[in-house]
């Protein structure tokens, strides 16, 4: 079932004002080599600060899709813009831009440059970016617990260290929309609490997040939740959470079963949001 | 930043870096070995020609004078005429003087030594041993141009007037009447296969004392070393210092010679060719298993923001190190490798040039940014959505 969700309006500086959201797909179609289709109409929206999670069996889309909002693709034919910026007609100079300014990835493998360390790793983003500062990497690396493994390769530290510091990567540029592709999926449940509380922290800050995870127990911590099968979005659900909220945990059963939005997000005003709930954000 | 990336990225993989280095260097040595020998071989192989003999030789020019009684012609009658020795100096001064290796005067009489006769030659045997070098000599070289007791006989002479080293022979040479004699001790046996054979050689001084032609020679025998100028420019300039001196080249050994010279680098250049051709295949081909290798690195950096340019630039900075370091190395392993070719093809020393190394150190850096071409353009055509999937 093609689905769209959207988060009708958001808060703004104690105002209330129609909702522009930071990531918006209309017919979203991706073709591999003109023969396997990737996603085959995705429609979806997602609001400034909201925690989207992407779910769905393997082969099913999920990472195209995000690769698709990271700006790693480009589709081959509906639309999808980030912050209104449309990803389809941006050159390949562009786009580079555009993930460098707009975008932190979060890998499953962490990918992390084997022969930089911790704090080195983080500055190469800022480096692309825009100047590598030491103390805000530094800082980064605090925010994330790790400090005191500034100066460790990738290969010194364990594999939730490493993801931290992938962590730190993503967010030290504060890009508007972090992009996590299974972050906790080759990490012990220890390490995977780790990765998931600091997102949840991050979230709370106000980060917009869309997260991919095979894992029904951390898709509610989302505020919504959408299950790709066969390149559709099969149910569309919006959670209640605020972000600044405990986590509800609804039942995927039940998130599936939510009725299907309006396509037209200028329809869906009415539909309280998460930003609605804050007063201030 | 770049600098850190760089010097980690290197150090990161030493073993590979130092195979690509060690490629450059093997392409950089024999390009400067050869270079260096290039630069030095036509002196080298000049001087080596040289030792087959004289490629000018300076005769007086004659006039001709026909005679005729009635109808019947007589035929033609030259004058005798000789160049004069004091004008020999001046063989050497111009400005291609440097390039003239050395040169002999020959004055030639009949001479009688008992009832036989004999060609008596004299001449400066110093210049003889420069210019014929291939002169096999049994005994003694007469060194001093003021000897007039010893001589040097050709083997045929020798043989035919049973001549040993140590032997005296009395010469005779008429004079319009007059005998003029010397006695004469045989200092060595000259054997060339030529005309030389048959002669009977003495000081210029001594033949010109006993034929009474004080300060006259016949011809002249120039060894001129034709690399920078062509041999007919260098016997044009001879004779404008010598008026009334006609210089004769010896183009069949001197085309052959630059022939040979000119063959000779172009193999020298094609091997060069070859050898930079197979470093940068070495170059090339480490290069690119780099990339491989680094594929997810690239993958990361890209996803991160990295513009493509930031990413050539990495490898080919890394190119560049590269580049001098097998630059360098080769032209430090060149130096020994010209060292070895010059002693054991041209018995001569070829001295190291500043010049060489900077040639070898531009040819390794132009090889090795040229063998990273495809290597950067694969690094810039990796997807990052490709290969930073985490299933």
């Amino acid at each position: 079932m093609e689905a769209s969700a959207t988060m009708g309006t958001q808060c703004i500086e104690g105002q209330e004002h129609p909702s522009h959201p930071i990531i918006s797909t209309t017919g979203l179609i991706m073709d591999y080599n003109d023969q396997t289709r990737a996603l085959n109409g995705v429609d979806l929206e997602v609001e400034p600060g909201e925690w989207l999670t992407i779910m769905g069996p393997s082969g099913s889309g999920k990472t195209t899709l995000m690769n698709l909002i990271g700006g790693l693709l480009q589709p081959t034919a509906g639309r999808i813009a980030v912050e209104e910026v449309d990803i389809g007609s941006l050159s390949p100079r562009e786009l580079v831009s555009f993930r460098r300014e707009k975008i932190g990835f979060i890998f499953q493998q962490f990918h992390l440059i084997p022969y930089l360390n911790a704090l080195e790793n983080v500055m190469l983003s800022m480096y692309f970016h825009s100047l590598a500062d030491e103390e805000e990497a530094r800082e980064a690396l605090r925010r994330v617990g790790l400090a005191h493994r500034a100066h460790h390769l990738p290969s010194q530290m364990s594999g939730g260290e490493q993801q931290r510091v992938a962590v730190a990567r993503a967010l030290v540029n504060s890009p508007q929309v972090l992009l996590a592709d299974e972050p906790t999926g080759n990490l012990d449940q220890d390490n995977g609490q780790t990765i998931l509380e600091l997102m949840r922290e991050l979230h709370q800050e106000g980060h917009t997040i869309v997260l991919i995870t095979h894992e029904p127990t951390i898709a509610e911590l989302g505020d919504r939740t959408i299950r790709l099968v066969d390149g559709r979005v099969e149910g569309a659900a919006q959670g209640t959470s605020t972000g600044n909220e405990e986590p509800k945990h609804p039942e995927l059963s039940e998130l599936s079963e939510q009725p299907e939005e309006p396509e037209d997000p200028e329809n869906n005003q009415n539909t309280p949001t998460k930003e609605e709930q804050h007063d201030d954000q | 930043m770049f600098s850190l990336i760089l010097r980690r990225s290197l150090g990161q993989r030493k073993a590979r870096v130092a195979i690509a280095v060690v490629a450059v260097m093997m392409g950089a040595s024999i390009a400067s070995a050869l270079l260096m020998v290039s630069l030095d071989i036509r002196d080298k192989v000049g001087y080596e020609f040289r030792s087959y003999g004289a490629n000018i030789l300076l005769v007086p020019e004659s006039e001709s004078i026909s005679i005729s009684i009635g109808d019947v012609d007589y035929g033609s009658v030259t004058e005798q005429s000789y160049i004069d020795e004091e004008d020999l100096p001046k063989i050497k001064d111009h400005v291609w003087g440097e390039n003239v290796l050395g040169y002999a005067p020959y004055l030639y009489s009949v001479v009688y030594v008992g009832d036989q006769v004999a060609i008596l030659t004299g001449t400066w045997f110093d210049q003889v041993q420069k210019i014929s070098p291939w002169w096999e000599v049994e005994g003694h070289w007469i060194d001093d141009r003021n000897d007039t007791t010893r001589t040097m006989v050709g083997t045929t002479v020798a043989r035919i007037l049973d001549l040993e080293l140590g032997d005296t022979l009395d010469i005779a040479y008429n004079n319009s009447g007059n005998l003029s004699t010397s006695q004469l001790t045989v200092a060595g046996i000259v054997t060339t296969g030529g005309s030389e054979d048959n002669q009977i050689f003495v000081n210029l001084g001594l033949a010109q004392e006993l034929t009474r032609r004080q300060g006259k020679v016949n011809t002249v025998q120039v060894s001129a070393l034709c690399i920078q100028c062509p041999v007919d420019t260098m016997a044009a300039t001879i004779e404008e210092q010598l008026p009334g001196v006609e210089a004769k080249t010896v183009k069949q050994v001197t085309t052959a010679e630059m022939n040979l010279l000119e063959k000779l680098e172009q193999l020298m250049l094609l091997v060069t060719a070859l050898a930079l051709m197979a470093s940068a295949l070495g170059v090339s081909t480490t290069m690119t298993s780099s990339v491989m290798e680094r594929t997810t690195e690239m993958g990361t950096m890209k996803a991160l923001g990295s513009p493509d340019s930031r990413i050539a630039l990495l490898f080919l900075c890394e190119g560049l190190i590269i580049g001098i370091l097998g630059g360098l190395l080769g032209f430090g392993v060149g130096v020994v490798f010209a060292k070895y070719l010059g002693q054991s093809v041209f018995s001569a020393t070829i001295a190291p040039r500043l010049s060489v190394a900077l040639a070898a150190i531009g040819l390794s850096v132009g090889v090795t940014l040229a063998a990273s071409i495809l290597p950067v353009r694969r690094a810039l055509s990796i997807q990052p959505a490709l290969v930073l999937r985490g299933e």
